[in-house]
């Protein structure tokens, strides 16, 4: 008898805890709603190589978002794979990217944009902490993501707090059961877009200025001319993040100053030089110098065979001490020799080290890993400086991902610009050698670091690449209108790229974050009303007609049925 | 899958409304003719109510309440009661029982109140990919409605079909048909006025109506007595 009790009462307990955590599911669930959120998403780049298909080969996307850690063999053939690039697991993924296993997306998380807190503490603590680190899994990203051919829609976005809250709530349902599918409910991840579409004969746009020199009386030779040269474009795995502050934003920075330094001494006849100066910025950097070489190609031949050197300028926004100068052509030479010692001399009395290398071309290789190699191709004496002290690979080092703003130290393009320009100018003013400050800080032709920051700022915001920049682009005609400022003669130039590329359009879209209810609810909803009618039918039935008319009905169901019709 | 909520939905919108016609014996003595002339009434109702509502009321500028257009809107609203009153005695049904009539009319016109309402935005927004407890809300919404119009149809039968009453219960049922011509502003006045939330206007409106179809119930049958 007891016992019967006992158990009796396990059982009213036991009912109890059902009711108590069907109570709890219920807050759980209705702690889910919030309306769709929107993000702008950015896409990896789709391009062919010669025919190779490359980079993310997808824009539409609807799945549901998944995030790791996942099960090893899950499958993720339908999961849209949220991972911030914070906690990167870059083996998971490069281990899906080259066995080319199925997801069913990739949404790549960045962090916050220009996070100007978190640039000041880099600033004090060195780069050698964990921003470096961030910096150096971007470029291992960037370059496994844009050599893989990748079947599904791949984006970047950065994190804010709805995908972050998305994220969490992904991950906490993650956690607690199976990883996400149609019956487990969570968020669906939709990016409406048009199927890409290849972009018809993309455009190379140089722009050249000229500053001509003046001719001593009565002297008939042709004056000798001096080439200052920057690639602006970039490349990087999402079109509409390659702002390259570094590849080449910096050097088309030091070109504008150096045109805007030397606009002022030639504005004078009294300290106009004997050298003419061209300026050139050149689109197509990243494909091998495509822009430069076709630049100099439709150029006047007489002209050409006018320039004592070039000088390139790439990548001298993030270095500390030490400068490099990249030549094809022998130290020996004598122009060579000659820009050598007139940077190095200047280079000396501002404490910094200028080193030299070179390497030699082979014209049966297609690769041109600097820009003055496309310049002694053509016989003409040039060289590049850069921080870097190798040649970069294709594709690698032309200002992706993680060349942003905040790794850019605007002093180092200053110092730059100071070094080019002062041996310039004593070279034109013939004071090789000498120490005398043409540029002094404080004076009225003093490098202009408010001039170089803000020109920095506005090609940090400005993603350049180019077959995605049209004739007409604002950056473009702002690069026009700047040079034009400075020198006397402005040509604007379009070319076609070359044809080894075919690149797609989508760059950009907007992501719709649903919060979804798994079919299980709906089929938990349907079982509850349904009983709920039920109930509500028998009540009725009960309270109007009383209940042997409700057993009746159950008795004799086809007689209901004749009445019911 | 979202088909599926959609359909989830209208169960829980429009279900109730056949269970209680084929449940009670409505379905019986066949009085669709009746709830399909309530609707039509009510469709007239709220034509004429649109109109008056643009007449006389300014466009809110802002989400507050106003109480003299509140109050206004009430007088409006009373306008369903004179169309009720209009569907219970003046229009010609078929000889059925009075029992009967008022819930055929209070029936119709909670099923059409309910097209009316809640049919587009169903149709427009659970099918969407986006899930919402909002259109379960409705739906439990229709509910309320069901069972308030229902009391109310009970208590305009009281009032003007039946003659011989108790005079002790006249005062209240004319009060309790008030508070129920005035539950739309009530609820009105609680998620605008207070700043409730939707789910808890919703479970106040299922209260409250659920009270109210438990008072009318007793009034009915106090008023049934002495007649039998």
């Amino acid at each position: 008898m007891a016992a019967r009790r006992r158990a009796g009462r396990e059982e009213v307990l036991d009912s109890i805890y059902i009711i108590v955590a069907q109570v709890l599911i219920l807050v759980a669930c209705v702690e889910l709603c919030d309306a769709a959120s929107v993000v702008d998403v950015y896409r990896l780049i789709q391009y062919d190589l010669s025919g190779a298909p490359l980079g993310s080969r997808l824009a539409g996307l609807n799945h549901h978002a998944g995030a790791a850690p996942f099960a090893s063999g899950a499958d993720l053939s339908r999961t849209a794979v949220i991972m911030p690039i914070r906690e990167l697991n870059l083996t998971f993924l490069r281990d899906y990217i080259t066995n080319r296993r199925p997801l069913g997306g990739l949404l790549l998380l960045l962090p916050q944009k220009s996070n100007e807190k978190i640039v000041e503490e880099i600033k004090k603590l060195g780069i050698d902490n964990k921003e470096a680190v961030m910096r150096n899994i971007l470029v291992e990203l960037e370059q496994l993501l844009i050599h893989a051919n990748i079947p599904y829609p791949v984006y970047f976005a950065f994190e804010d707090d709805k995908i972050n809250a998305a994220l969490a709530d992904v991950r906490k349902s993650d956690m607690a059961t199976q990883p996400a599918t149609a019956t487990t409910g969570g968020y669906k991840l939709v990016v409406s877009s048009p199927e890409p579409k290849k972009l018809v004969s993309p455009t190379l746009t140089n722009i050249q200025g000229w500053l001509s020199g003046l001719k001593g009386e009565g002297d008939t030779n042709q004056l000798p001319t001096i080439a200052i040269v920057a690639s602006y474009d970039t490349f990087g795995a999402s079109p509409a993040l390659s702002v390259g502050s570094d590849s080449n934003g910096s050097g088309v920075v030091a070109l504008l100053e150096i045109a805007r330094l030397f606009s002022r001494l030639y504005s004078n006849p009294k300290t106009r030089g004997k050298y003419n100066l061209l300026f050139g910025l050149t689109s197509g950097g990243p494909y091998n110098y495509n822009g430069t070489l076709k630049w100099l190609r439709s150029s006047d031949q007489r002209l050409r065979e006018s320039i004592d050197y070039a000088i390139c300028l790439n990548g001298i926004g993030s270095w500390n001490n030490e400068l490099w100068m990249h030549v094809s052509k022998p130290p020996e030479n004598a122009y060579v020799k000659q820009v050598y010692d007139g940077l190095s001399s200047v280079a000396k009395e501002m404490g910094i080290v200028i080193g030299i290398k070179h390497k030699k071309i082979n014209i049966s290789n297609p690769r041109v890993a600097w820009e003055h190699e496309q310049f002694s191709r053509l016989r003409v004496t040039a060289m590049t400086l850069s921080e870097l002290s190798s040649p970069p690979e294709f594709l690698e080092s032309t200002g992706g991902l993680y060349d942003t703003r905040s790794f850019v130290d605007e002093t180092a393009i200053y110092r730059s610009v100071k070094l080019v320009a002062e041996s310039l100018a004593r070279h034109i003013y013939g004071h090789d050698g000498r120490n005398i400050q043409i540029f002094a800080d404080n004076s009225s032709l003093a490098v202009n670091p408010s001039y170089i920051n803000s020109w920095l700022d506005l090609l940090s915001m400005t993603p350049r690449v180019a077959p995605f920049l049209s004739k007409t682009d604002p950056l473009i005609s702002a690069l026009r209108k700047e040079l034009s400022g400075h020198t006397d003669e402005v040509r604007v130039q379009h070319e076609s790229l070359d044809g080894m590329f075919t690149f797609y359009d989508v760059t950009r879209a907007r992501l719709n974050i649903y919060q979804v209810a798994s079919v299980t609810f709906d089929f938990l909803l349907l079982l509850v009303l349904g009983s709920y009618l039920i109930l509500l039918f028998s009540f009725l039935v009960i309270t109007t007609r009383g209940l042997d008319d409700l057993i009746n009905i159950f008795r004799r169901p086809p007689s209901r049925k004749v009445k019911g019709a | 899958m979202t088909v599926f909520h959609f359909f989830n939905c209208a169960i829980l919108t429009f279900g109730p409304h056949a269970v209680y016609y084929s449940a009670t014996p409505l379905s019986e003595y066949d009085t669709v003719g009746t709830s399909v002339k309530a609707a039509v009434v009510y469709l007239a109702t709220a034509l004429v109510k649109l109109v008056c509502l643009a007449t006389f009321l300014k466009v809110p500028e802002n989400d507050n309440f106003d109480p003299y257009q509140e109050l206004l809107k009430a007088m409006i609203g009373f306008i369903d009661v004179a169309g009720l009153y209009f569907a219970l005695t003046q229009l010609t049904h078929r000889n059925i029982s009075q029992n009967h009539k008022f819930q055929a009319v209070g029936l119709g016109w909670a099923f059409a109140d309910s097209v009316l309402h809640r049919l587009a935005p169903l149709w427009l927004g659970a099918r969407g990919l986006e899930f919402t407890w909002e259109y379960i809300l409705q739906g439990l919404e229709a509910n309320a409605n069901l069972v308030l119009n229902l009391s109310l149809a009970a208590l305009g039968s009281l009032m003007w079909l039946r003659k011989n009453k108790p005079k002790t219960l006249v005062p209240i049922i004319y009060a309790f048909a008030g508070i129920l011509a005035t539950m739309p502003s009530i609820t009105s006045y609680l998620s605008r006025g207070l700043g409730w939330n939707f789910p808890e206007v919703v479970g106040f409106e299922l209260i409250s109506s659920l009270v109210m179809a438990f008072f009318s119930w007793q009034l009915f049958s106090a008023c049934q007595k002495p007649s039998t």
